[in-house]
């Protein structure tokens, strides 16, 4: 008899309940979202603030152009002990200087990396995306404005006694030490220089937690004496203060979403509660106990609860996608463990709300079924 | 034959309106009683108290040996499940359930569900046809059928009826009475409200209550 | 007649009405906390950003090139172009002078110390750590290595003003002295002239600071030695000079219209993008006080602003609009309820001889009314909400925004009418004899 009490008190006010549905599933379907964002958000921002290039660099110890490092041993390194997703760059300074014997500082490193290392660059004309090219190079703005370069120029470069030729590629604006520089790869450089082998530093991209990419650093320390390895504080201190901030308010405005589901599950209830007194005042007459009539309300109150906190967790689920593209361009994935999570909020949140429901354990039959 | 219910001295009072004023009268078992009098008498108060749907201020109502006027809301409950069964003016069925499963409700409260009998119970009151109709598909002399159907299931010591053809048509009002006419033969203690003398006249003694005061009993057997 | 009953409607059986009035006031509370926060959010989280350091370089704009490896600059001393110290105040006259959050002059000087071994060249760095500018309109501005540079940590502590001590960089500092902390060190470096030969007004005598502190950077600065900018004058015979200057400004992150050649802007065009607060505006505005210079957007720091900016605003953004979503679901519902409670009173209204136009503009009034006070309610709640959470997360409270009130009370408004619609139009089918007999 309590199942088929249960399906007819649902099926008889179908309207109502649909009501409380719709508040349930709704609150459930942001709550989800929102949880599954979260959980992303601080990746996901933490590699905004990284998609600043280069987080870690590997430099040869000394100051300046003398200090030199064997590249193919860096890199075998940096190789096994990367993390997964690790970049890497390496760079070899001179001072070279033009046929016109000015001085320019002259980096070779690998330019297929630039998008990842220096992705700030802005670059007029066209950048350079094979590491064996070395008849072309890019000019920081400055360099440009010197030497009256424009993209399709050619320059001529000396070092010592040897010279190397190339052709404008394009002009790199970085409002950095870049902009005062001519960059090309690294091969074209080790050549012109007859430094086979060196290189002074490697910029490293390093994705991960700030504890796992000190841990790096110093792993990469140990096993290179003549080198040291350094995160770049600038940013990644920072990030950290404010993602718990961000997290903090989104969690804030989770909750009081869920206070407002909360309110329309309520005020859904108050309407059906008022409906139910004569049934209530009635089932009392006829014997039946405060205890078992509420039970019966609260169960289903705590089935909507579930039902609602699936469906809301399905609809969470397109939301976060949506969300995810418009606020990261990217897909977030949605994460299983917030379903049950979800319907318990769900469930919590429609027995908060079902109080008036309970409050017609007190209704009086006497009263109720004179009519009033 | 024994006397189910012993009433003493009971009285209501609603603030500063004495609803029912000492009323004393007792009811053997196997009788019909007619409670009648004006608006205002008291007399729904008075069937609303031996129905266990409303307590008293001072006074006793013992119905099979014990004193209504003790219990506390536990003790009210069951005695609603399992000593009386009412049937009200406006018939109060739960509209989204069919005929069979409002009978049903009844046993549900008192202890199991039987649907058998509750189909049988049906039968008795002639709408073994509509078992499965929900109340919007019912006639008003049909819905106060299943409510007298109801009040039997859980075979109460006490049939109380509160105004039950108040809100019949000439004709369903017949069919509800001559039902009332066969329980009362079967040894069935009804008691019911009415300002209908024409249906006081059918019971086998009438109550008159006026202001909250008992007037007069009077034997009907007598006044024919 | 109308206002009457509509008055006596209203104060009838509060409790129900409570409610009503509740859904209302904390969904518009929560409207209001959430709009604060996403229309403010540009504005904390550039003040925010200004902890990853300056985003504005300032370089003399007739300067030869830099040969900057690793943070060296390898040019000889006497070569390029130098800026006046004394114009910094300038930067505080700006259209946008409150954006300024600070700025620090670098001058940096080849030197050559001993360590006990060996002498090796170093690069010494004339700076502000906090220093006290002088700003044209008589007030004073603090600024300096502390503001620009905020991931810089020094052991011990920084140089003071105009004094003969330094702070060593952690790896020049590990070179130095190996065996013992460096600080209460004293060091001797040789002056500019011994190392360049005969410069005018330089000091011929070796210079010998007092070390107070290491710093750790993460960047070139380890290997150098820093001082006030005073004695990186004297040594180089730069008095009053500097070649560097980093900015820290509050931004506007940069947008189509921002990237667009501001010689190429028509005159309204122009103002609008001088008026705001974009980097480039800030650089521009830089140039025009402080002659012979230019600023570019140290674009590393500027990008991060601003992908950050229009991440976390659009999140608030999407996060405001499922509030004022959920706020007005309670609210419909709520009024909804309300409504379909009274069916009593709309059969006896209609039995009487109301039309429905009546009861419903009756109904209808109240709901406005209802609206209007929860609305209120909501926004006073809600301004001190987002007081509270502005303070908690981005450690400033929100600003009042009254004009946020009209919207509130509108929104209510027409939430509260709208979700009533329906049950009135339900309640104005019903017919009155039903409800009165009680079913």
């Amino acid at each position: 008899m309590f199942g088929r009490l249960f399906w007819q008190l649902i099926r008889g006010n179908r309207g109502r309940l649909a009501v409380a549905l719709v508040a349930i599933v709704g609150g459930g379907a942001v709550i989800s979202a929102m949880f599954n964002m979260e959980i992303d958000v601080r990746r996901k921002l933490t590699q905004e603030f990284r998609s600043l290039g280069a987080n870690v660099v590997l430099s040869a110890h000394g100051a300046g152009d003398q200090a030199l490092m064997n590249e193919s041993a860096a890199d075998g390194f940096v190789n096994r002990l990367g993390p997964q997703g690790t970049i890497s760059s390496p760079y070899l300074y001179l001072v070279a200087r033009t046929r016109a014997n000015q001085p320019v500082v002259l980096a070779g490193t690998w330019l297929d990396r630039a998008s990842a290392i220096t992705p700030w660059w802005q670059i007029q004309g066209e950048a350079i995306s094979a590491r064996d090219d070395v008849t072309r190079c890019l000019v920081g703005k400055n360099v440009a404005r010197q030497f009256a370069l424009t993209p399709g120029s050619e320059i001529e470069l000396r070092y010592a006694d040897k010279s190397a030729h190339f052709t404008v590629s394009g002009i790199i604006t970085a409002g950095d030490d870049e902009d005062d520089q001519v960059f090309t790869n690294l091969a074209a450089v080790q050549n012109l220089s007859g430094l086979v082998d060196r290189i002074q530093m490697i910029q490293l991209r390093v994705p991960g937690s700030v504890v796992g990419i000190q841990s790096f650093a110093s792993q990469l320390n140990t096993a290179l004496p003549d080198a040291d390895a350094r995160p770049i504080r600038q940013i990644s201190e920072t990030e950290g203060s404010l993602l718990s901030r961000i997290q903090l308010l989104m969690i804030t405005m989770a909750l009081l979403i869920l206070v407002l589901t909360g309110l329309c599950v309520l005020a859904t209830m108050a309407a059906l509660a008022m409906e139910r007194r004569a049934d209530v005042g009635l089932m009392k007459a006829l014997g039946g106990s405060i205890g078992r009539i509420v039970r019966l309300f609260l169960a289903e109150v705590a089935v909507l609860g579930a039902l609602g906190g699936v469906l809301g967790y399905l609809f969470g689920v397109a939301l976060t996608l949506w969300a995810g593209k418009r606020v990261f361009g990217v897909m977030i994935s949605p994460r299983l463990e917030v379903l049950p999570l979800t319907i318990v909020l769900m469930v919590g949140v429609a027995l908060a709300g079902a109080l008036p429901l309970r409050l017609l354990g007190k209704v009086k039959p006497a009263v109720i079924l004179r009519g009033e | 034959m024994s006397r189910l219910v012993q009433v003493e001295g009971l009285t209501k009072v609603y603030g500063k309106v004495r609803a029912l004023d000492g009323v004393t009268f007792d009811v053997e078992a196997g009788e019909w009683i007619a409670m009648m009098g004006p608006s205002g008498s008291g007399k729904t108060t008075l069937i609303n108290i031996l129905g266990g749907l409303d307590t008293p201020t001072s006074g006793s109502a013992v119905v099979d040996g014990v004193d209504v006027a003790r219990f506390d809301e536990a003790g009210l409950t069951r005695y609603r499940a399992e000593k009386v069964g009412f049937v009200f003016q406006q018939f109060h069925l739960v509209p989204y359930l069919t005929a069979i499963e409002n009978v049903m409700l009844a046993q549900y409260f008192h202890s199991t569900t039987d649907e058998n009998e509750a189909r049988l119970a049906l039968e008795r009151v002639g709408l073994g046809d509509r078992l499965t109709h929900v109340p919007a598909q019912l006639s008003g002399g049909e819905q106060q059928r299943v409510a007298v159907a109801r009040s039997l299931i859980n075979h109460p010591k006490l049939l109380l009826a509160d105004e039950p053809t108040g809100n019949l048509d000439e004709a369903n009002e017949q069919i509800v009475i001559n039902l009332l006419t066969e329980l009362h033969i079967e040894g069935h203690t009804i008691l019911m409200v009415t300002h209908d003398a024409s249906i006081g006249r059918l019971a086998d003694r009438r109550i008159e209550l006026a202001h909250g005061r008992l007037q007069q009993i009077i034997t009907i057997s007598a006044e024919n | 007649m109308f206002a009457r009953l509509v008055g006596e409607s209203f104060i009838r059986s509060p409790r129900r009405k409570l409610l009503a009035v509740a859904a209302v006031t904390v969904g518009m509370a929560v409207a209001t906390a959430t709009l604060s926060m996403a229309l403010d959010v540009g504005d904390r989280l550039a003040r925010e950003f200004r902890s990853f350091g300056a985003n504005l370089l300032v370089t003399p704009q007739s300067d030869t090139l830099p040969l900057e490896i690793g943070g060296v600059d390898y040019r000889p001393i006497d070569e390029g172009s130098y800026l006046k110290e004394s114009d910094l105040g300038k930067l505080k006259t700006i259209f946008w002078r409150h954006n300024i959050i600070g700025f620090t002059p670098f001058l940096d000087v080849p030197s050559r110390i001993s360590d006990g071994k060996s002498v090796i060249e170093v690069t010494v760095i004339g700076t502000w750590y906090q220093h006290s500018v002088a700003v044209p309109d008589g007030t004073a501005f603090k600024t300096g290595a502390a503001v620009t540079h905020p991931w810089w940590t020094v052991q011990g502590s920084w140089f003071a003003e105009g004094s003969n001590e330094c702070v060593i960089g952690e790896r020049l500092a590990a070179r130095l002295f190996p065996a013992q902390s460096a600080i209460g060190q004293t060091i001797e470096l040789d002056s500019a002239q011994k190392i360049a030969g005969s410069i005018a007004n330089a000091r011929n005598s070796p210079v010998l600071l007092l070390v107070t502190g290491v710093l750790s950077s993460g960047d070139a600065e380890d290997d150098a030695i820093l001082v006030p900018l005073g004695i990186a004058q004297a040594m180089s015979g730069h008095g009053g000079e500097y070649r560097r200057l980093f900015v820290s400004a509050l931004t506007k992150p940069e947008d189509s219209f921002s990237q667009r050649d501001p010689s190429r802007m028509s005159p309204v065009e122009y103002d609008r993008w001088y008026c705001s607060p974009y980097i480039s505006s800030i650089g521009r505005q830089i140039q025009e006080v402080l002659p012979g210079t230019e600023g570019r957007p140290i674009r590393r720091v500027a990008e991060t602003e601003g992908r950050v900016l229009t991440r976390v605003s659009t999140l608030l953004w999407l996060v405001t609009l499922a509030a004022l979503a959920a706020a007005a679901l309670a609210i419909a519902a709520t009024s909804a309820a309300s409504i379909l409670e009274r069916r009593a009173e709309v059969g006896l209204m209609k039995a009487l001889g109301a039309t429905n136009v009546v009861v419903g503009g009756i109904f209808l009034a109240e709901q406005v009314l209802l609206a209007v006070t929860g609305g209120a309610a909501g926004f006073l709640l809600g301004t001190g909400l987002s007081r509270v959470l502005g303070e908690s997360v981005f450690g400033i409270p929100a600003n009042l925004r009254m004009s946020l009130l009209p919207i509130i009370l509108a929104l209510a408004v027409f939430v509260a009418v709208v979700g009533s619609i329906v049950p009135l139009r339900r309640a104005a089918l019903l017919e009155p004899a039903p409800i009165l007999r009680g079913e």
